[in-house]
């Protein structure tokens, strides 16, 4: 059957017309209930028939007139791959300026917040870090954050150290991962990573060997990479012994070589030229290269207690849609993540990471969104140095201080976030006496950045307009995929 | 689900079920597929790292959403495998279409075996809990949670949240040659013992190991982390014994509020039926 796939010009005057008649994810008037059932009715024969008849002989005709007569033009991709969650894409073009581009977020809910409530509040970290199977360590860590704040439980500076260690391994793996995963085919216009592993068999064991580094951290010291086990509110339920935590040392230094070679590879490589000045926000501790703790700040001037956070930030639900959008009051769409964290805070790179950006050649701020990828590489390298540095902290310590000591559950509201892969992760849960959930919210990273990531798409539509069809499909999802974002955790 | 699988005579698990044997110098077709979930599963399998890419030379992959972008062709499929929950309409459409073109089709975790955590809201507010979360309802697909085995035949489950990929790489040899692997019961209990664990159970603390199904390597009680039974009850897991041993050391009601956050809640009640 002849549908709109990845793009094609659409038998449809105006706008309006078309969403009226394509409610249920038809994308021609002709698949329509109304027009099938009139033709079933009138003809007598199965609605399927008509409908592909008539597909086959007047849809490309009749775009192409249409289009000619009133420059309408549709553009559309089903499904995006290479991405966590189900969405796709969707632009009207009309007399060549793009009138809108959307992603079509197609996940289904699970409804996290809502199954929360009434929940005892030691159950809250094990359901949320399962939003997501990539970063399951930030959401299991801000809500532990969230519900210490609610309750006041203090924690000691080693379980501090380690959780610190936990995020960095989290970001590491999930950023090797998108890296060279999702991203390098984009880089190398090739469609399948499988190819790529083919084409660059070093380069690959490489990524994987970084990638391996980051999992190595979790597994240690949160017992699993997928949905950790040791971390919850107080502390740890069990710590690393020496052993593993000199093993894991061993291991950074072997991963921290291999991220310069790699970081060297993706230097070579030229990103297309786009640029929209924007604010870019995260987290600012004022000394510290900030992951796990400060106060929300941007480079335009915002700068707010996470405690401030929800009356800054707003959550916007437009009807019909399963994702909600974040806006900040008075303000316009901002970018969050990698891109965000470099340029906000690339004085407090350590060292060999501060090099490689040197290296690199690009001046602050940069607003090109596709550069997210290398500062991705970036943060990596500075994720393995920073974690030498606790591990040797670490290795001479006993750990046992980590360990979760009695607290008492008290009623309260707690609110926390930290930097996930992908951007500021934040949680709000209201507890009552008896420690069960009254309230929960968590804003995730791409919920913050998906207004964004339209804006800049449509800026970046007109460059590419003129690529033939196949080509245009392809830099679009490359360009969706460099945000790297996160369906799964938007929609939770 | 997987005790249903379970259930079944043993002799006849091992029956090929594959209509004809999967030729040798064809590579088996295979596809991977996500539902509603958080791909974690999925991301076991792609942690295996160099493991992985060995067993993926051994098959043609026809659809792979992480790791491609080609337009899935819809040819027949040997092995269709399925993590997630189908929740959209959507979902379950993909669901059908794949079973009509797959010789076998194999879960993967406790979303589409169980239900996993989205399932929790069918003990409580059900449906109505979407208003917690939304202020525009209309639209939005908000269905009951059903495990896959309501829409679809399966034929083997890898359960677990998320699944144990050396499991993975153990069975599914087997499912390549068209044959269903024979799971022997054993709890949790077992593997968690040769690892030198202390039993929590002896030290007053709740875990459900005795009664559900071994193969996670005891990962959770390694951690000092009570199993919370997210791979599903072994088929003579003794559910009666389990709660006798656990009045100790929770309330009925905690013991029902644990077992609801992976699915295992109704399965229990289905077992204390007939028992």
């Amino acid at each position: 059957m002849i549908s709109s796939r990845n793009g094609k010009y659409l038998f449809c005057p105006r706008e309006n017309i078309f969403h009226f008649l394509s409610l249920r994810g038809s994308t021609l008037p002709w698949q329509s209930s109304i027009c099938s059932t009139i033709l079933s009715e009138f003809f007598g024969l199965p609605r399927k028939y008509w409908v592909q008849y008539l597909l086959a002989k007047t849809d490309r005709i009749a775009n192409i007139i249409i289009y000619n007569y009133w420059k309408f033009m549709q553009i559309k991709i089903n499904h995006i791959n290479k991405m966590e969650g189900h969405a796709g894409f969707m632009a009207s073009v009309l007399k060549g300026d793009v009138k809108s581009a959307k992603l079509e977020i197609k996940e289904g809910i699970r409804l996290i917040e809502g199954i929360l409530i009434g929940r005892h509040y030691k159950d809250v970290p094990i359901i949320v870090q399962r939003i997501c199977g990539i970063c399951p360590v930030v959401h299991n860590l801000t809500a532990i954050k969230a519900l210490e704040k609610a309750m006041g439980v203090k924690i000691s500076q080693e379980t501090k150290d380690l959780r610190k260690l936990l995020e960095w391994g989290q970001i590491i793996h999930s950023h090797a991962l998108h890296l060279f995963f999702l991203s390098l085919a984009d880089l190398l216009d090739i469609d399948n990573d499988l190819k790529v592993v083919e084409k660059y068999p070093e380069e690959t064991k490489m990524a994987i060997k970084i990638r391996e580094f980051g999992m190595e951290i979790v597994k240690v010291i949160g017992g699993r990479v997928i949905h950790p086990l040791t971390n919850e509110v107080g502390g740890f339920k069990k710590v690393p012994t020496k052993d593993e935590i000199k093993k894991l040392i061993e291991q950074g230094n072997e991963a921290l070589e291999t991220a310069e070679k790699l970081g060297a590879f993706f230097a070579q490589f030229k990103f297309p030229d786009f640029e929209r000045e924007t604010e870019y926000v995260c987290l600012n501790s004022g000394d510290d290269y900030a992951i796990y703790e400060g106060d929300v700040a941007s480079n335009k001037g915002l700068h707010i207690p996470v405690e401030k956070f929800e009356n800054n930030f707003h959550e916007l639900q437009k009807p019909n849609e399963v994702i909600k959008r974040v806006e900040v009051k008075n303000r316009n769409v901002y970018m969050v993540g990698a891109i965000a964290r470099v340029n906000n805070n690339s004085k407090w790179l350590t060292p060999k990471a501060e090099l490689y950006l040197e290296s690199l050649n690009y001046s602050l701020p940069d607003y090109n969104p596709f550069h997210n990828v290398i500062y991705q590489m970036v943060e990596v390298i500075h994720s393995i140095e920073k974690s030498l540095i606790t591990l040797g902290l670490l290795e001479n310590m006993n750990l046992s201080g980590a360990i979760t000591k009695d607290y008492k559950v008290k009623e309260g509201i707690g609110v926390a976030a930290v930097e996930a892969p992908r951007g500021t992760l934040y949680y709000h849960i209201d507890l009552d006496h008896n420690g069960y959930v009254k309230n929960a919210n968590i804003i995730t990273p791409t919920a913050q950045s998906l207004s964004h990531l339209e804006m800049d798409i449509a800026l970046y539509l007109n460059d590419i307009m003129d690529l033939p069809e196949e080509k245009r499909t392809q830099k679009l999802r490359g360009f969706i995929r460099a945000y790297d974002p996160c369906i799964s955790c938007a929609v939770h | 689900m997987e005790n249903k699988n379970q259930n079944e005579d043993p002799k006849e698990e091992k029956v090929s079920i594959a209509s004809e044997p999967i030729k040798a110098e064809a590579k088996p077709k295979i596809a991977i597929v996500a539902l509603t979930s958080c791909e974690g599963c999925q991301f076991a399998l792609l942690d295996l790292g160099e493991k992985f890419l060995e067993l993926v030379e051994k098959v043609e992959m026809i659809d792979w959403g992480m790791i491609e972008d080609e337009e899935d062709p819809g040819v027949d499929l040997d092995i269709a495998i399925v993590e997630g929950t189908p929740i959209t309409e959507e979902n379950v459409e993909t669901l059908k279409k794949l079973r009509k073109r797959s010789k076998l089709l194999v879960v993967l975790g406790n979303c589409a075996a169980m239900g996993g955590i989205p399932e929790i809201k069918n003990y409580h507010e059900g449906k109505n809990t979407i208003k917690h979360v939304y202020r525009y309802i209309q639209g939005i697909e908000n269905t009951e949670i059903k495990e896959v085995d309501n829409f679809v035949k399966v034929d083997f489950v890898f359960p677990g949240c998320p699944i144990t990929a050396e499991e993975f790489l153990k069975y599914f040899p087997d499912l390549l040659e068209g044959r269903i692997p024979d799971r022997t019961d054993q709890p949790v209990c077992v593997e968690c013992k040769a690892k030198g664990n202390r039993c929590l159970l002896l030290d007053n603390k709740p875990c459900f190991g005795p009664m559900i199904q071994g193969g996670c390597d005891a990962v959770c009680p390694t951690s000092k982390m009570m199993c919370q039974g997210c791979r599903g009850l072994r088929p003579k897991g003794n559910v009666k014994a389990m709660r006798a041993t656990l009045k100790k050391m929770m309330t009925d009601e905690e013991f029902e509020n644990v077992t609801e956050i992976f699915g295992l809640r109704d399965d229990i009640s289905e077992r204390e039926s007939k028992m």
